[in-house]
């Protein structure tokens, strides 16, 4: 046993002397912020694996149903229509000008609240990928905001009855294309909002919990449901000064036949631009910690 | 040429749900597992790997041993990029390929050939490179049309079979392997054994976890003795053996 001892004792002044031979091997300073950097750069280029990943939850969702991801059209469009004939009524509406506008908002509040509601998470339900394997942590952002957006693209239909329906009303026309330069700011807001939440959320596990209690009260404070002009001026403020409000316009706007105002661009990048220095400030410094939270 | 050097290399996990205070002093001393500390924030870290010094050059094939939560599986996601070192240093140079859980990635619902496009996509390989795959791996793993049916209706067996096939058509130049040895029927083993061992002489450094002395004895040229989270030993494979052995009786 003695002996044994010793070799162990021995063996350490190898590794000791082994560490005085390390010592002249020069190790790369690799700032956090390049790594930072690089973890956004890779998260783009590695494009293939998370628009597969989030084709592949589509997928997985509705295998096997006839309906496949139409059955995401058809509950939006069943969720939509119902709340368009009740709440015409209820607010004694016009239809015709607030059954589009509903379900435009509808459209949007549904791709901006389902993604945050399920970016506050990203960290934490995909735990198992990221101790498995060495990838990106912007990587699961993307998937879930990609998903998101395929999804958008299925409920999209739920406009085609409405545009024949009230075609008095509502117009498809040039501003449609409106709708992509919203969606990529859509797209930028919520990846990088998103990556904020997620890193929180990985960290603090109330987050999450807050974070969806305090999306449904945004459903109530945000002109989805209620038009603006149903708001007395002085109360004004409470769209003009709510970013969310705009992130809505910038897709119902282009989809009921209008253009967004330059106020809604500008508060919209500029919430963007604001959670773009915060989300680099935050991930520089925690991006390394976020497998050590899970 | 591949080499991976470790300087002072520390893996500290921080435990949030459990508070310190609550905790009896006995705790902090334990046989297995790393050791157990508080930070300045009074949360409770457990300290995985402590004072890592560590050079494996070109040609190496290093098995890890020790007790369960020596630190072999830290060490093993340490050095696949997983986690980045707490304190020290780290520098690699190669691809490292970890075949970290031979499941992993693997979607029940999908057939066979999905699984193989939706690993090779992981591994970042094109469309191209993975149709190129796709042959070797049926015939390897010799499920024939099986391929074409969900996973979920495979045996056991042979979602492993699949799973290893995949895994190991790679071209690993730093290979990094944790316990992923006895898969399938005898006949399959023969085959898996041959592969593996064509796998591991194509990467020009192995590092490999395993239980069983035997196949370590096999594989590998040099061992490392973890225990407690700190490397005790690393050299021969007979000496390290010895050590680890002698400790236990």
């Amino acid at each position: 046993m003695a002996q044994q001892q010793e070799a162990v004792i021995s063996d350490q002044n190898v590794t000791v002397k082994q560490t005085k031979n390390t010592a002249s091997i020069v190790f790369p300073k690799v700032s956090q912020s390049q790594r930072a950097w690089k973890d956004v750069l890779d998260g783009l280029t590695k494009w293939p694996i998370w628009a597969l990943l989030a084709y592949q939850d589509i997928k997985l969702r509705y295998r096997r149903s006839i309906l496949g991801p139409f059955w995401l059209t058809l509950s939006m469009a069943i969720t939509v229509y119902t709340m368009g004939y009740l709440y015409s009524a209820i607010f004694k509406m016009e239809m015709a000008s607030y059954f589009p506008f509903l379900v435009g908002g509808m459209l949007s509040w549904t791709l901006i609240s389902t993604c945050y509601n399920e970016l506050v998470d990203s960290f934490t339900s995909s735990e198992g990928m990221i101790k498995q394997m060495k990838l990106p942590y912007t990587l699961y952002v993307h998937r879930i905001v990609f998903r998101n957006m395929l999804i958008f693209f299925h409920n999209l239909f739920v406009m085609v009855p409405v545009y024949v329906m009230f075609h008095d009303t509502v117009h498809i026309n040039f501003y449609l294309l409106a709708l992509i330069p919203g969606l990529l700011i859509i797209y930028a807001n919520t990846a990088i909002l998103g990556l904020i939440l997620a890193m929180l959320g990985g960290r603090f596990r109330d987050i999450s919990q807050i974070v969806k209690s305090l999306i449904q009260v945004v459903f109530f404070i945000t002109p989805v449901m209620w038009k603006p002009s149903a708001l007395p001026p002085e109360k004004a403020f409470i769209v003009n000064y709510n970013p969310f409000a705009s992130l809505i316009e910038l897709i119902r706007a282009p989809l009921t036949g209008s253009l967004p105002e330059p106020g809604t661009y500008a508060m919209a990048l500029g919430t963007t631009l604001v959670g773009m220095f915060i989300c680099w400030q935050l991930f520089k410094k925690y991006r390394a910690r976020i497998v050590y939270w899970l | 040429m591949s080499r991976i050097d470790l300087q002072a290399v520390h893996v500290e996990f921080p435990i949030y749900n459990v508070n310190a205070r609550s905790l009896k002093k006995s705790f902090i001393h334990l046989a297995t597992g790393g050791s157990v500390m508080t930070d300045a924030n009074d949360h409770l870290v457990v300290s995985a790997l402590k004072d890592i010094n560590l050079t494996i050059e070109h040609g190496d094939r290093v098995g890890l041993i020790g007790h369960n939560g020596a630190g072999k599986s830290t060490f093993l996601r340490l050095v696949s990029g997983i986690y980045e070192p707490s304190r020290g240093d780290i520098k690699i140079e190669g691809h490292i390929s970890p075949i970290l859980d031979l499941m992993h990635g693997m979607e029940t619902e999908f057939t066979g050939y999905e699984n193989i496009i939706l690993r090779g996509t992981f591994l970042g390989n094109s469309r191209k490179q993975i149709n190129e795959q796709i042959e070797n791996i049926a015939e390897f793993s010799g499920l024939g049309d099986y391929l074409s049916m969900p996973v979920r209706t495979y045996s056991s067996g042979m979602m492993v079979r699949l799973a290893f096939a995949i895994s190991v058509s790679i071209n690993p130049e730093i290979l990094v392997i944790d316990e992923v040895f006895g898969a399938g029927d005898a006949n399959f083993m023969e085959r898996a054994r041959e592969k593996m061992m064509s796998l591991l002489t194509r990467a020009s450094i192995v590092i490999m976890a395993n239980h069983s002395d035997a196949i370590i004895r096999e594989f590998c040229n040099k061992v490392a003795l973890f225990e407690g989270g700190q490397l005790k030993y690393y050299g021969t494979v007979e000496e390290g053996f010895n050590i680890y052995h002698g400790k236990i009786g």
